[in-house]
C-alpha cells in the first residue's frame, strides 16, 4: 500500500508533465508548419534564406526546451511498482471513485476466499482419502503410483491422457463399447453402447463428465446433420428415468484428485443396467411399478430397485 | 428405385443385427383371448378397455391388421396348394407384408397389392378367407396395447390382444416383465394363462429373429380360420 | 391449388393404373460423350445421377399362355436401398396416333428377401445383367442412358463383360392410363436428340 500512497503524492507532478507534453506537441507542430510554409517573400533571395533558417533554429530550440522540461518532470513522477502482488489488477486501487465501486476490496476478499477454499479442500480430501467409505477409494493403492501423472489442475489434461483412460476402461468391460469423438475442440464426447439395452452419451470436460443422456438401443443418437445429438431426451419413459439417475450418479461419484477413478466408477455403475429389463426389484420383488421396470441402481451395491422402493 | 426408407421394415429381424432395421417396434406379443362364458365378444372387449383405463392407460386412436389369402394355381403334383398371405398393419400404413407359412417373407410397398391383381391367373384370392382384427390402441408408459376384434367374412370370431414393450429390442429379456404386465389386466378375466404362451414359450419367444409381430398375427389368424370347422364353439 | 407434377405424386396406394410410355434407341460408345453433353443441356438443371444396377428377370410358367415376367433390380452402388420389383404388361404398339410404346407398369419397392421369396412363389430366374449409366430428368420425362453388361458367372456381378459397343437410351414417362398427350412431349424431346440418337417406338415382340 505504501507504494500506492507515494504515487498519490506525485499527482501534482503528473498534471505538470501532461501540460509539458502538450507544450512539446505544439512546438513540434510549429516546426513542421514553418517547414511547410517555406520561405516568405523578402526583397532579396539572401534575406529570404536567412530569415527562414533563423526561424527554423528558433523552433527547434523550443522543441528541445520542452523535451528537457518533460524529462525533468517524468523523473519526479516516479514509476509504479512492477512487483505488485496482484499484478495489474492491483492498479484498481488507483481508481479515485473507490467509494462508489468498491471493486478493489471485493477483489481482495475473493482472493482470500479462494485461497482458504483451496486450503480446506486439500485438507478435506486428504482426510477423506483415509476413510474407505467408497468403492472407488479401494483402488487408491493401485492408482497412487500413477498419481504424480495427474496434474492438480485436472481440468487441463492432455487429450492423449483422456484417450488412454477411456480405452483402458473400454477394455475392462467387454459388453460395453465406447466411441470417443471431439466435435468441438479438445472436449471429448463419449457414445457408450451397453449390450443391446441402451446407449448413453457422455459429454466430458477433460476427464470430468459434464452431462449425460441415456436413450434406448434402437433410438437415434445422431441428429439429421450426422452429429451426436446431446440434447433431445429419450422417447421412452424408462430411459428418461435412467437419465435422471445417471445425472444423480455423476454428482455422487466425485474424487477431484483422481478423475480417472471417477469415470471408471461411473462406468461400472452404468454397466449394471445390462439387465435392466431382466431383473426384478430387490425390494418388492416385482418387475413393474407404474409401468416402469426397476430403474434405480444402488451406488455401492448396484442393487436394482424401483425409484419408489429405494427409500 | 422406390422409396421405402420411410417405412419400417420389420421382417426378418435378427437380434444380432437390430441396427439394420430402424423401426421403433420393440418386443411384441399377441394372444388370443377366449371370450368369457356367457358374454359376447363386444362385452369382453369393453371389459378389457375398462381394465386398461383403470391402469390409467391412454387411448390413442385405433388400429387394424388384415390378412388376405392367395392360393397358388397350377400343377401342385398332389400336394395341397401353396398358400400365400398378404398382410397389412396400420402401424406401417405404406407397406404390406407377404409371407408363406413358415417360409420367407417379404416387406414391400402398397403396390404389391396391385401386383397380386396382375398375378391373379397364378395366385387366386380366397375372398372368403380374409381375416382382420380392428380395435383400439392404448398406451401405458412404454407399453402399447391393442385390443382388437377378429372378424372373418363379417362375423366376429374372437379377440386379439397385442402387447408391445417398445424400449427393449431383445424379446427374451423383457418377457417376464411383459408377463407381469399382462397379468395385471388379463389376470382375473382370464383365469389360466392363454394357451398360446403356456404351450410353447420357447418356440414363440426365444428365437427372436423368427417371431415378429406379423407372423404372430398370422398364426393367430390361422387358428381362427380353423375354429370355423369346430361346431359348437363358444366363440360367437 | 395446382395439381402437383407427376413426378412428386405418390405412386403408393396401389390403386392407380399406371402406364409407362417408352421410346428406345441406342448410341455408339464414341458418341456417348456428346449425347451426355446434349442431355445435360436439355434436361433439368441437376447433377446427372449415375447408377449401377443388377437386374434379374424372373419367369413364372403356368399351365397355359405366356409366362409371367417380373424384373427384380437392386442397386450395386447403394446396397442398403430397397430392391425394385417391376411388372410390365403387354405393350400396345398398334395405335399409330400414339408416338410411344405404352404398357402397363407396376413398381414395387421391397425388402432384400425378394429373390428367396420369388423362388417360393415358383418364379425361376431366366437371365440377369448389370446396367451402368446415367439418369436425366426433364419434368416428368426420364432419360436413362445405360450400358449393359453380361454376367459371366451367375450371381457374380464383379465378373461381367459389355454386351455391345453401344449404350441403350430410353426415354420414358410414367402416367395414369389415358394421358396420351405425354407422348407428344416425348416426341418433341426425341426430335431434339437427333441426329445423335434416334428414339423410336420399338416392339419387343418383333425382336424375339
Amino acid at each position: 500500500m505504501a507504494d500506492v500512497m507515494n504515487v498519490g503524492v506525485n499527482l501534482e507532478a503528473f498534471s505538470q508533465a501532461i501540460s509539458a507534453i502538450q507544450a512539446l506537441r505544439s512546438s513540434v507542430t510549429r516546426v513542421f508548419d514553418s517547414l511547410k510554409d517555406g520561405m516568405k517573400n523578402k526583397e532579396t533571395l539572401e534575406g529570404r534564406e536567412k530569415n527562414f533558417i533563423s526561424e527554423f533554429q528558433e523552433n527547434l530550440q523550443a522543441v528541445n526546451r520542452d523535451l528537457n522540461e518533460l524529462e525533468r518532470l517524468s523523473n519526479l513522477v516516479g514509476r509504479p511498482s512492477e512487483s505488485h502482488p496482484l499484478h495489474n489488477s492491483g492498479l484498481l486501487s488507483l481508481d479515485p471513485v473507490q467509494d462508489k465501486t468498491p471493486l478493489y476490496s471485493q477483489l481482495l476478499q475473493a482472493y482470500k476466499w479462494s485461497n482458504k477454499l483451496q486450503y480446506h479442500a486439500g485438507l478435506a480430501s486428504s482426510l477423506l482419502n483415509q476413510q474407505s467409505l467408497k468403492r472407488s477409494a479401494n483402488q487408491m493403492g493401485a492408482s497412487a503410483k500413477r498419481r504424480p501423472k495427474v496434474q492438480p489442475s485436472a481440468l487441463a489434461l492432455p487429450p492423449q491422457y483422456v484417450d488412454d483412460v477411456i480405452s483402458r476402461i473400454c477394455r475392462m468391460f467387454p459388453d460395453m463399447t465406447i466411441e470417443l469423438s471431439r466435435p468441438n475442440g479438445t472436449s471429448a464426447v463419449l457414445l457408450v453402447t451397453l449390450g443391446k439395452v441402451l446407449k448413453a452419451i457422455l459429454v466430458m470436460r477433460s476427464l470430468f463428465i459434464d452431462r449425460t443422456i441415456v436413450r434406448g438401443f434402437n433410438e437415434n443418437v445422431y441428429s439429421e446433420d450426422g452429429k451426436l445429438d446431446i440434447w433431445s431426451k429419450s422417447n421412452y419413459q424408462v430411459f428418461q428415468k435412467v437419465t435422471d439417475h445417471a445425472t444423480t450418479a455423476l454428482l455422487h461419484y466425485q474424487l477431484p484428485q483422481m478423475p480417472d477413478v471417477v469415470v471408471r466408477s461411473f462406468m461400472t455403475w452404468l454397466r449394471s443396467y445390462i439387465k435392466l429389463f431382466q431383473t426384478p426389484c430387490q425390494r418388492c420383488g416385482k418387475f413393474l411399478q407404474d409401468g416402469l421396470p426397476p430403474t434405480w441402481r444402488d451406488f455401492r451395491t448396484l442393487e436394482a430397485s424401483h425409484d419408489t422402493c429405494r427409500q | 428405385m422406390g422409396d421405402l426408407n420411410s417405412i419400417s421394415l420389420d421382417c426378418g429381424r435378427k437380434p444380432e443385427h437390430p441396427e439394420e432395421t430402424h423401426s421403433d417396434v420393440g418386443r411384441t406379443c399377441e394372444l388370443h383371448v377366449p371370450v368369457a362364458e356367457g358374454k359376447s365378444v363386444q362385452q369382453t372387449v369393453d371389459l378389457l378397455h375398462k381394465k386398461l383405463e383403470q391402469l390409467s392407460a391412454v387411448k390413442q386412436g385405433s388400429f387394424f391388421v388384415d390378412c388376405e389369402t392367395y392360393h397358388a394355381a397350377g400343377p401342385t403334383s398332389g400336394q395341397p396348394p401353396k398358400l400365400l398371405y398378404v398382410m397389412h398393419n396400420s402401424e406401417m400404413p405404406l407397406s404390406c407384408m407377404a409371407m408363406f407359412e413358415g417360409g420367407p417373407c417379404l416387406t414391400a410397398d402398397a403396390n404389391f397389392d396391385v401386383l397380386m391383381v396382375k398375378l391373379k391367373s397364378h395366385f387366386q384370392n380366397a375372398k372368403g378367407h380374409k381375416v382382420e382384427s380392428r380395435g383400439a390402441r392404448y398406451q401405458y408408459c412404454d407399453f402399447l396395447v391393442k385390443v382388437g376384434t377378429i372378424t372373418m367374412s363379417s362375423s366376429a370370431r374372437g379377440i386379439s390382444v397385442e402387447v408391445e414393450y417398445c424400449p427393449c429390442v431383445v424379446p427374451g429379456d423383457c418377457w417376464n416383465l411383459m408377463k407381469e404386465f399382462m397379468q395385471s389386466f388379463l389376470g382375473s378375466n382370464v383365469p389360466e394363462l392363454p394357451s398360446v404362451f403356456t404351450a410353447k414359450p420357447e418356440g414363440l419367444y426365444a428365437p427372436a429373429d423368427s417371431t415378429d409381430t406379423m407372423t404372430q398375427y398370422l398364426e393367430l389368424f390361422s387358428k381362427v380360420r380353423k375354429q370355423q370347422v369346430v361346431p359348437g364353439s363358444t366363440v360367437r | 391449388m395446382e395439381a402437383p407434377p407427376v413426378t412428386v405424386m405418390p405412386v403408393t396406394g396401389g390403386t392407380v393404373n399406371m402406364m409407362e410410355y417408352l421410346l428406345q434407341g441406342s448410341v455408339l460408345d464414341q458418341a456417348l460423350d456428346s449425347l451426355l453433353h446434349r442431355l445435360r443441356g436439355l434436361c433439368d438443371n441437376m447433377e446427372p445421377e449415375s447408377f449401377a444396377d443388377h437386374e434379374m428377370v424372373y419367369l413364372l410358367k403356368g399351365q397355359q399362355g405366356n409366362p409371367f415376367l417380373l424384373r427384380a433390380r437392386r442397386s450395386l452402388a447403394h446396397l442398403a436401398t430397397p430392391w425394385h420389383l417391376r411388372y410390365l404388361g403387354q405393350p400396345e404398339v398398334g395405335d399409330k396416333s400414339r408416338h410411344a410404346l405404352v404398357r402397363n407398369c407396376v413398381d414395387v419397392a421391397t425388402s432384400h428377401s425378394l429373390p428367396e421369396f420369388l423362388n417360393e412363389m415358383s418364379f425361376r430366374m431366366d437371365h440377369e445383367f448389370v446396367a451402368k449409366g446415367h439418369i436425366f430428368r426433364k419434368g416428368s420425362l426420364k432419360v436413362v442412358v445405360s450400358k449393359l453388361f453380361r454376367v459371366l458367372v451367375q450371381g457374380n456381378t464383379e465378373n461381367t463383360e459389355p454386351l455391345s459397343l453401344s449404350s441403350l437410351v430410353e426415354l420414358s414417362v410414367l402416367a395414369p392410363a389415358g394421358q396420351d398427350t405425354v407422348s407428344e412431349d416425348m416426341r418433341a424431346f426425341a426430335e431434339q436428340l437427333k441426329p445423335l440418337v434416334h428414339l423410336e417406338k420399338i416392339d419387343p415382340k418383333r425382336h424375339m
